[in-house]
């Protein structure tokens, strides 16, 4: 896969992210089971995205660094993101035919990144300033 | 015996022990029930003004006076409230001539169906003691409902199921990714591609109808239909990956429910967020006809376009009951949302908490506070508390608004 392409980013709700959610969502383990993105083995290889390092991932809705993994199986094309903050920064805001908003996937650029994964109060100061 | 909030299924064998205010002990909670009960000690909201602590009542009055001096208020949440609260706070939508919304449920328009009648539904129990297939359909209870699986759907015994999953229960999952779920079901699992629903079902619904699917592995397809044709009792478990899939058109959905219907009965279960996420689409039923959003603007009316979605820029205050909207709406709306004289009530401090004017704690249901509620089946609980509070519940918060709008 081209390393310009955009991945299709698919969400999901986790049972550990659910635990650490119930437990507060400004602790480093909430974020730690959140702000993950999980790569198809090729398109990380394609774009130079090593597992466990921070990552950038870009949309028209806006810009979140997170962290990488590489799932055992493949999926090419296709990552998968635990829904969250941090994927709710790159939701888009327009309705699809049915009226609903789309909040389960959306296409986004992911790169290699060179600063540290978007912390949640960086999240919350983004959407309460802007 | 006490029931358990941390999610829909209200699970009611929960036995726990407290001391100074934390959870000492507990039996037969599951992970995430767990962690709802210890969050009884872990960022609880406070009472404030624009930031400021302020004493409770203060909080209470600055959020009616906010509510009270606004034109077009909007209404989000409560499906984290009781019953008795949900209902008055419909009330207080009417009073205000507002929008009541909770756009973070995705199943209203399957809700909507089943309460309507139109879409056949059962209880948890009918699963357990009768179901003989379970379809996880976007669903990932595993996860998102941990005892599902084993309290009804799937590994108990029921009175026509006495040997359970290892010979009398089978599970189907059709989902994206290989959930946690999706790994129980082994063989059952059926992977489609994003927005592939509606495509899949129609490969079903040929198959069904005893012609050759549309799809690469035909047989198995061609199995699947067999399995379901000859079904006992089939129940159908329908998560957020189907209410989205096809941006919330979802004919081909009910098609395939109702072509199923003709071979065997198969009822529809949505697995729902939050505890009580069942009662205010009954509740807004009960008095709209339909479930949120709805805007009691002008009369009655509901639709998507009445929302946090189609409106957003017309509201000029915000109450939000037991939501966090902030973390959760694409960040676009969120941060038109975050604008608004915002007045939040709830347990826990987030994202929304902190972008609110005003904040208003309350006590948690099933813990600190009594009420009732609705599981995703429609199975109505009474709760009672567990724990003293000097917290209002969430129901004395919006009596109060009620008095002063």
């Amino acid at each position: 896969m081209a390393e310009t392409e955009e991945l299709l980013v698919v969400t999901y709700r986790g049972i550990f992210q659910e635990v650490e959610e119930a437990l507060g969502i400004y602790s480093d383990s909430y974020r730690e089971e959140s702000a993950v993105l999980f790569l198809d083995g090729s398109d990380a290889l394609g774009r130079k995205i090593e597992a466990g390092r921070p990552i950038l991932l870009e949309t028209s809705s806006g810009k979140v660094v997170v962290a990488a993994k590489i799932s055992e199986e493949p999926h090419p094309g296709i990552a998968f993101m635990p829904r969250s903050p941090w994927s709710a920064s790159l939701l888009p805001a327009e309705v699809g035919e049915g009226g609903l908003l789309q909040l389960k996937r959306f296409r986004a650029r992911a790169s290699p990144a060179g600063e540290a994964v978007t912390t949640i109060e960086e999240i919350g100061e983004r959407i309460r300033v802007f | 015996m006490a029931f358990c909030t941390g999610c829909s299924l209200l699970c009611d064998d929960i036995e726990a022990e407290f001391e100074g205010g934390k959870v000492k002990r507990t039996m037969n909670l599951c992970r995430k029930g767990r962690a709802h009960y210890d969050s009884l000690s872990i960022d609880r909201l406070t009472p404030a003004v624009g930031g400021s602590e302020v004493r409770g009542e203060e909080a209470v009055t600055a959020a009616g006076e906010l509510l009270a001096g606004a034109e077009c208020p909007l209404l989000l949440g409560f499906g984290r409230s009781t019953l008795e609260a949900q209902k008055l706070g419909i009330e207080l939508a009417k009073k205000l001539g507002s929008v009541i919304d909770d756009p973070t449920s995705r199943q209203g328009l399957i809700m909507e169906r089943i309460l309507k009648g139109e879409v056949p539904t059962c209880t948890f129990d009918d699963v357990r003691n009768y179901a003989d297939v379970s379809i996880y359909w976007g669903d990932d209870p595993s996860s998102s409902h941990p005892r599902h699986l084993s309290r009804f759907s799937y590994f108990p015994r029921g009175e026509k199921r006495q040997r359970g999953y290892e010979e009398d229960r089978e599970a189907i999952v059709i989902d994206v990714r290989r959930s946690p779920t999706a790994t129980i079901a082994a063989d059952g699992f059926f992977q489609v591609s994003p927005g592939g629903d509606a495509a899949f079902a129609e490969a079903l619904l040929a198959a069904l109808g005893g012609k050759i699917p549309k799809v690469e592995d035909k047989k198995r397809m061609l199995n699947l239909a067999t399995k379901l044709r000859k079904a006992k009792f089939g129940a159908i478990f329908t998560g957020p990956g189907l209410a989205d899939a096809q941006d919330g058109d979802l004919g081909w959905f009910f098609s395939l429910v109702a072509r199923l219907n003709e071979f065997t009965r198969f009822s529809v279960i949505p697995s729902l967020p939050d505890y009580n996420t069942r009662g205010l689409h009954q509740s807004l039923f009960d008095v709209a006809g339909a479930v949120s959003p709805v805007s009691f603007e002008d009369g009655i009316a509901s639709g998507p376009k009445f929302g946090v979605t189609g409106l957003l820029e017309s509201f000029d205050a915000v109450l939000v009951v037991g939501s966090d909207p902030v973390a959760n709406l694409p960040a676009p709306l969120a941060r038109k949302l975050a604008r608004i004289p915002m007045v939040a009530v709830g347990t826990h401090r987030n994202l929304t908490t902190d972008a609110a004017s005003v904040t208003v704690p309350t006590a948690m249901a099933g813990l600190e506070a009594g009420g009732s509620a609705l599981r995703s089946d429609g199975v109505r609980v009474d709760l009672e508390a567990q724990v003293k509070s000097d917290r209002p519940t969430d129901l004395q918060i919006v009596e109060m608004l009620m008095e002063v709008v």
